[in-house]
């Protein structure tokens, strides 16, 4: 195809980062719709006008039902996602939707099911895969540097909490903070997870609590292949985000530190100082929301697999219930005990 | 205590020798007597370290009254025999760790010392490395506000020899029992519960034995935090000795020391040196201030910065971090006292 004709649902805050990388940032693609709400219609027709973006609708099927589109990115609620994979499938598009499918096992099997059966590509918003940083120690991984892996450790930790009111509906830490950590976990292992045993606490926020929540926890993660992995996760970071991984393996090992905007270091009486890390996600892995596009982008036009697919996101979505299970029942839990 | 301190020094390892070394520094001691089995070089090296006694009896040590204190640095086995009967004679004691591998043989040495009345120290020396000393400086004067988790990565640089691992008590007890004191010191809090999980993916003959040579846990505090816990028994590029503590505040990362910091840039990348490669050579300051301590503490009559109780505490530790492997569960503390 010359360009990728591409339609997006949902215009929040990363629906209009994702079309303003398409529209700037990467090449070989068009944005020819957006559907939004329809109170948000409007105010998304003015915003959009920058980019020369006049398609704005209100029902999702216009776009999904347009032959002219080769493309739907999905961003809108995660509640809304597995019903527009599978619209989108049946309307043989290919998808782009941001992590999760659902946090429900059901939905997420029923919408990967639409996928098979229509036979379209589909690419899972696990963006941190396509980081500079983390794609490196997946290089080496593959390049055999570190050898065999024994151990990965991840601190993945935000600077400030959610409110309580996204903590109630996020399907808690594991399913919504840890699921990156998980599949990050497997990006560099490249073996399955078989057990997982979690741990949480509420040290920074009594609200997340009375939800029934999590605000500090640790995850440990067993591969088939031997390999083990510690995660540690916390809601807030008095000094910014913390995004750090190592794997360590039977060669060495390999650690990506933080992103700082600069990297100068200031030294005098009272000592040396240097930037805390990109504050979060936004900043910290905006290269990656770029690349994630341009890669599924470029698998449209080149008819190839895209790098993160739907089975990505069913195996950390199990992971995730798993953890959680885990850590409410306090005891080992095998992935095959959830995945039913 | 300002006069003269007569230390005598039980074996003469790797540890005994820096032991001796270390004593002889400090003023107004004077290591008295050093046993061990005969062996050419090591009584060579002993004359030549000026000690005037010499023996291969330990009871030599321990009976001589003009000696006041001990340092015990013999194989693990020996310690408590050794621990015991010094407690008897009046004598304080410094003694490598740990005092023994079951928790039974630990507390009927901490029974006969408590009842001596004594001073007791046990060596976890890598509390008194410069690193770790600030770490704690900074939880105590809250810098880093209430601690929320502690991370520590513990890695050997070469795989030990499968003799020792036969008689080491297993990697929970051998080695990760410096993480679970280092998490109690770091926090101040006390170990509630301990999941633990292990794997020989370097030496097959390791895990023949029932061992693991790769290993994690997950520590629950008192205090609500949360501990991990990373060792390998081979790394290949030195002795991996890692410590973060991250709390409401901020966090403060302990990285691994070098013995040169120069950075040496050229087409092929950007290098710079490994860690310091194994225990003698990464802790070899906190031996020195360790025993320092111990005479500090002999001196002005204070208890030590490690007690007994934590020895005991740290082998409990290693104890359910053992059984959570071998049961596949999360152990409690409070199961096993």
């Amino acid at each position: 195809m010359e360009k990728a004709r591409v339609g997006v649902i949902g215009a929040g805050r990363i629906g209009k980062i994702h079309i303003h990388n398409l529209c700037y940032r990467i090449p070989g693609v068009e944005v020819v719709g957006i559907a939004e709400a329809e109170a948000a219609v409007p105010a998304t027709q003015e915003w959009a006008k920058q980019f020369g973006i006049t398609n704005v609708v209100s029902d999702p099927a216009a776009l999904i039902e347009d032959p002219t589109i080769d493309a739907i990115i999905i961003c809108s609620p995660t509640d809304t996602h597995a019903d527009l994979i599978i619209q989108s499938a049946a309307a043989g598009k290919a998808i782009f939707c941001e992590k999760p499918i659902a946090n429900d096992l059901e939905k997420t099997k029923q919408a990967l099911a639409a996928v098979r059966k229509a036979g379209v590509k589909l690419q899972l918003g696990f963006n941190r895969r396509f980081d500079p940083n983390f794609r490196r120690l997946r290089e080496l991984v593959e390049q055999s540097e570190v050898g065999d892996i024994h151990l990965i450790r991840i601190t993945s930790r935000d600077p400030e909490p959610p409110p309580v009111e996204y903590v109630k509906v996020s399907g808690g830490i594991f399913m919504d903070m840890t699921i990156h950590d998980f599949d990050m976990a497997r990006y560099l292992a490249q073996s399955e997870v078989t057990e997982v045993y979690a741990s949480g606490s509420v040290l920074i926020d009594e609200g997340i609590g009375k939800a029934g929540d999590f605000d500090t926890a640790v995850s440990v993660l067993r591969f088939a292949s031997g390999a083990m992995a510690i995660i540690d996760n916390s809601r807030e970071a008095a000094y910014g985000y913390d995004q750090r991984v190592e794997v360590f393996g039977s060669k060495g090992g390999a650690m990506a530190y933080n992103k700082t905007p600069t990297t100068v270091e200031l030294s005098n009486a009272a000592g040396v100082f240097s930037d805390k890390p990109l504050y979060f996600f936004l900043e910290r892995y905006m290269d990656s929301f770029v690349q994630e596009l341009q890669d599924f982008v470029d698998c449209l036009r080149n008819d190839s697999e895209p790098p993160v697919t739907g089975e990505d996101g069913l195996q950390s979505l199990l992971i995730a219930i798993a953890a959680t299970k885990s850590a409410h029942e306090n005891r080992i839990v095998p992935v095959s005990e959830v995945d039913n | 205590m300002t006069e003269i301190i007569r230390v005598g020094v039980i074996g003469a390892g790797r540890m005994g020798k820096i032991r001796v070394d270390n004593f002889s520094r400090i003023p107004g001691v004077e290591v008295a007597a050093l046993a061990t089995p005969y062996e050419a070089e090591t009584y060579e090296w002993a004359r030549a370290s000026g000690i005037p006694k010499i023996t291969e009896d330990a009871n030599e040590i321990l009976q001589d009254d003009s000696i006041q204190a001990v340092a015990i640095c013999s194989p693990t086995s020996t310690h408590s025999e050794y621990v015991i009967e010094a407690a008897k004679q009046g004598k304080h004691i410094f003694c490598e760790k740990p005092i023994a591998n079951t928790v039974a043989e630990t507390k009927q040495v901490l029974e006969v010392v408590t009842e001596a009345g004594i001073m007791f120290q046990v060596g976890f020396n890598r509390r008194y490395d410069s690193n770790f000393l600030k770490i704690k400086e900074l939880c105590t004067n809250g810098e880093l506000g209430d601690i929320h988790i502690v991370n520590i990565s513990s890695r050997d640089p070469a795989r030990p020899r499968i003799e020792f691992v036969k008689t080491s008590g297993g990697m929970f007890v051998d080695m990760m029992i410096h993480d679970f004191d280092m998490i109690r010191y770091l926090t101040g809090a006390s170990i509630e519960e301990v999941y633990a999980y292990g794997d020989a993916l370097i030496d097959p003959r390791i895990g023949e034995l029932g061992d693991v040579d790769t290993c994690i846990a997950i520590v629950k505090l008192s205090n609500g935090g949360i501990g991990t816990i990373d060792n390998s028994r081979e790394t290949h590029y030195g002795y991996d000795q890692r410590v973060e503590v991250f709390g409401s505040k901020g966090s403060a990362y302990a990285k691994n020391k070098t013995s040169h910091t120069v950075e040496i840039s050229t087409k092929d990348g950007v290098e710079k040196d490994r860690p310091l490669y194994y225990l003698v050579e990464r802790y070899l300051d906190s031996f020195r201030v360790e025993t320092e301590a111990f005479i500090k503490a002999l001196r002005e009559g204070t208890s030590p910065m490690v007690t007994g109780d934590d020895a005991l505490q740290a082998l409990l530790g290693s104890v359910a971090a053992t059984i959570s492997f071998k049961e596949k569960r999360p152990v409690r503390i409070s199961e096993l006292v």
